[in-house]
């Protein structure tokens, strides 16, 4: 259903974000072209994993890794998203509005049984050659950076099961975001930087799934040194 | 192990997590770690790498799908001690 309404929904998308919205992304063509580099690589599994600044995060990465045209003729390079449920998906109208687009959603905190199972979905959708974004922090950064003490397991459960998955880690800010926000700012200008890798581990079991979980924030804190290091 | 040492041992594990320390003072078998003792989901990564030092035990990620209670670590620390 979302693949054949495509045509429909995602130019209204891309128009709230330009016209609405008036959000600008630096760095978007240097995403996208790491993004498509990734894809035509080969075929094993691409999940991205992004720091967490406002609820909206989804939606501005989605707009900078691909174009209008982009997802509707592929739209396999739309990636799987996982809102909080109590946010995105409180009524039936909702939850059928955002699974056409694309998102699984989560109860944050919640029954462990249920996130288990949003987890294996996205496992299975990953494993079928599909994209999945996740913030490996968990929720948005509490303390506005990238905190690499904020070590969830599903990053790490998800990789660890698909083998050769790689990870493209993407660093988004607004230049006027200096803390977490529900929303960015009307006319905020965000920069996009994005680094690929593939987390290996020695590790078993839930240790295995911290110690990839850990890899890809120490990447997004080093992502975002740079970034403020570009600032200054 | 004993059943009561184990509860003893994951209810001392819980306890630096808990926010809601009135809750500790009837924890039983029953007691929701999320809902009652308001553990931060976050953290429960801690807890369960703390349960697998304390109890010499691995526990698979699937597992930690299945507890939501004390009750249910203690039965699935059990399982996998014995």
């Amino acid at each position: 259903m979302g693949r054949i309404t495509a045509p429909l929904w995602v130019p209204v998308c891309v128009a709230i974000m330009h016209l609405g919205f008036r959000w600008r992304i630096r760095g978007a063509a240097e995403a996208r072209r790491e993004f498509r580099r990734l894809r035509s690589e080969s075929d094993a599994p691409i999940l991205i994993c992004a720091n967490h600044l406002t609820m909206l995060d989804s939606f501005a990465i989605a707009c900078a890794l691909g174009s209008t045209w982009t997802y509707i003729t592929d739209y396999g390079a739309l990636a799987w998203n996982t809102p909080d449920r109590e946010h995105f998906a409180g009524t039936w109208w909702k939850r059928a509005l955002v699974y056409m687009m694309k998102c699984v959603p989560l109860d944050r905190g919640g029954d462990r049984r249920a996130v288990g199972n949003t987890l294996n979905r996205i496992l299975y959708m990953l494993s079928k050659g599909e994209v999945a974004l996740v913030f490996p922090e968990g929720g948005r950064s509490r303390k506005s950076r990238v905190d690499t003490e904020a070590v969830t397991y599903g990053v790490g459960r998800l990789v660890k099961n698909l083998p050769g998955c790689r990870v493209l880690c993407v660093y988004l800010r607004g230049d006027g975001q200096k803390f977490w926000t529900d929303t960015p700012a009307r006319g905020e200008q965000f920069e996009i930087r994005v680094r690929s890798f593939e987390p290996k581990t020695d590790q078993r079991g839930m240790r295995a799934s911290v110690d990839i979980s850990s890899q890809v924030l120490h990447q997004l804190a080093e992502m975002e040194q740079e970034y403020f290091d570009g600032r200054q | 192990m004993e059943r009561q040492e184990a509860f003893e041992k994951v209810v001392k594990i819980l306890t630096p997590h808990v926010k809601n320390m009135k809750a500790l003072d009837s924890v039983s078998d029953t007691t929701n770690i999320l809902d009652d003792l308001k553990v931060n989901s976050a953290r429960l990564v801690d807890v369960v790498l703390a349960f697998e030092d304390e109890f010499d035990i691995e526990i698979p990620d699937e597992d930690v799908d299945l507890v939501n209670t004390v009750g249910d670590c203690v039965n699935l620390i059990l399982e996998k001690s014995s």
